[in-house]
């Protein structure tokens, strides 16, 4: 299926939650921009609205008081907001004030050397074989056991983990079925509030040098955050913690993989690293649209957008407008001039873990592309695109074991 | 000229300090701080590439 057919200009709709517009968004994109730039969800009734231009994103990023993260109507299985994610400014700023530091690009950067050296113990595993799945043996281990480190969680549960989030954020059900999802997502939320109870308990007894532990003796105003407002913020961590790396990590190995002097030009000048994890992140934006929820009226392109409306904020679709990125907007452009991407969002919520998510790309690309030679997708494989948040179920790679470094 | 820059605005997207280190640092929340704020034209450009790539707009240069 074209991408593109997934936009339904007569009835000013659009379904992004295909797989196929997953695997090839830019289409898709691109028509939503020019023919519907204000779509509804397809098959929903109105009231929900895809935003897609660059200005308008970006727009509803910096207006909280118009487009509220208070998703209480988003059943993930959360009994309460998730810290910070689902709140509001200026109750948002308190938790950021706490929570920044911890994840600062000064706290962040003395895990370089770990994670260069975890990264090459993965490309160890498999140097010697000439074929990999790149998805299951570097993408996942490697920002999951920096994750685990950085928490101070048991590593060996790593899988028990990994299950609660994909069980979150992608249900086994049957296509469609709510039901079975909202249940899985349920019985899975109840799971990691106790876990996480137990964890709590574990590191106001035994307080550690872990992130967690200084969540539990932050002060907010003189208080430590109460019990709740930790296990709502472990509750978020575990999903944005385990989860973007490695779809990032898949939509920039396979895009790399089908493009053999992009790799080469890494490779020559590990100086371009830093630029390629931006333009990387920006043309395939792997977190393809945010949440958020009218809470005062507001019009857009003739489209009036009522209180208690859901909005779909399309940020792939805006890190590929040509009235942003010019002409260009769809190309791989390492000497790009102007690069406002908003891959992790933008205004306040601007992802927590941004220098972290920035520092592990630009480690995994650079030690990649030091000892791995030219590197393929193996034929005959089809790369298989997760909606909503891009991993890739497997991304069988190959190349030459006798020319790894 | 000079750079300026607007605190409510800034976001801690980190993306100026990392492209021009000598003109900007990162306070302890990540967000910036302006280490040069009257720049020569030898560091015009890496001001300017710093204002080009901050998602909020939060850094000016005027002449
Ligand atoms: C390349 C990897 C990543 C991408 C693309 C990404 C993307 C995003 C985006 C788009 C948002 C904004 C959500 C919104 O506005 O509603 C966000 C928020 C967040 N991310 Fe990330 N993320 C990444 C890595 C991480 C990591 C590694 C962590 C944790 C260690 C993390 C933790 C968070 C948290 C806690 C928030 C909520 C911030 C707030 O609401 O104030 N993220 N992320
Ligand atoms: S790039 Fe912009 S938002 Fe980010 S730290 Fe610099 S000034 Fe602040």
């Amino acid at each position: 299926m074209d991408p593109s057919a997934a936009v339904y200009p007569e009835q000013r709709a659009a379904n992004p939650y295909l797989p196929e517009v997953a695997a090839d968004p830019l289409p898709f994109y691109e028509r939503l921009r020019r023919e519907c730039p204000i779509a509804n969800m397809e098959g929903l009734d109105e009231g929900t609205h895809i935003i897609s231009r660059y200005e308008d994103v970006k727009f509803a990023l910096k207006h909280p008081e118009i487009f509220s993260s208070d998703l209480v109507a988003v059943d993930i299985g959360q009994d309460r907001p998730l810290i910070p994610l689902q709140v509001d400014p200026p109750e948002h700023a308190k938790y950021r004030r706490v929570m920044d530091p911890q994840l600062g690009p000064s706290v962040i950067g003395h895990l370089e050397d770990e994670m260069r050296k975890l990264a090459n113990e993965l490309i160890d595993g498999f140097a010697g074989r000439g074929a990999v799945d790149f998805h299951a043996e570097f993408s996942v281990p490697y920002p999951c056991t920096v994750f685990l480190q950085l928490t101070g969680l048991p590593l060996d549960q790593l899988d028990q983990f990994l299950t609660w989030k994909d069980n979150i954020i992608r249900p086994e059900v049957d296509f469609g079925d709510i039901e079975a999802a909202t249940r899985v997502r349920h019985e899975t939320g109840k799971a990691m509030y106790s876990y996480f109870e137990g964890v709590i308990d574990d590191r106001l007894a035994n307080p550690g040098d872990d992130i967690i532990t200084r969540f539990v003796q932050a002060e907010i105003d003189g208080q430590t955050m109460s019990r709740e407002e930790i296990l709502d913020i472990c509750y978020l961590f575990i999903l944005g913690g385990l989860d973007t790396v490695t779809s990032t990590l898949d939509c920039s190995i396979a895009y790399l993989a089908q493009h053999a002097d992009r790799q080469r030009q890494l490779a020559d000048d590990p100086s371009l690293v830093p630029h390629a994890v931006e333009e990387l992140l920006r043309l395939h934006t792997p977190v393809m649209q945010v949440l958020r929820v009218v809470v005062t009226e507001h019009e857009m392109h003739g489209v009036t957008m009522r209180p208690g409306d859901t909005v779909m904020v399309m940020l792939g679709s805006a890190d590929t407008d040509v009235d942003e990125f010019g002409h260009t907007a769809d190309d791989y452009d390492l000497q790009r001039e102007v690069n406002r991407h908003l891959a992790f969002g933008g205004g306040p919520h601007r992802c927590l873990g941004s220098h972290l998510a920035r520092l592990e790309l630009k480690v995994a690309l650079e030690e990649l592309h030091r000892r791995l030679p030219a590197y393929a997708v193996a034929e005959g494989a089809t790369l298989d695109y997760s909606p909503g948040i891009r991993e890739i179920a497997s991304l069988p790679l190959v190349f030459d074991p006798k020319a790894v470094a | 000229m000079r750079l300026v820059f607007d605190a409510e605005a800034c976001v801690g997207h980190g993306r100026c300090y990392a492209l021009a280190p000598e003109l900007f640092d990162a306070d302890d929340q990540g967000h910036c701080v302006v280490l040069v704020e009257v720049v020569d034209a030898a560091q015009a450009d890496r001001a300017r590439q710093a204002v080009n790539n901050c998602p909020e707009e939060a850094i000016r240069l005027d002449p």
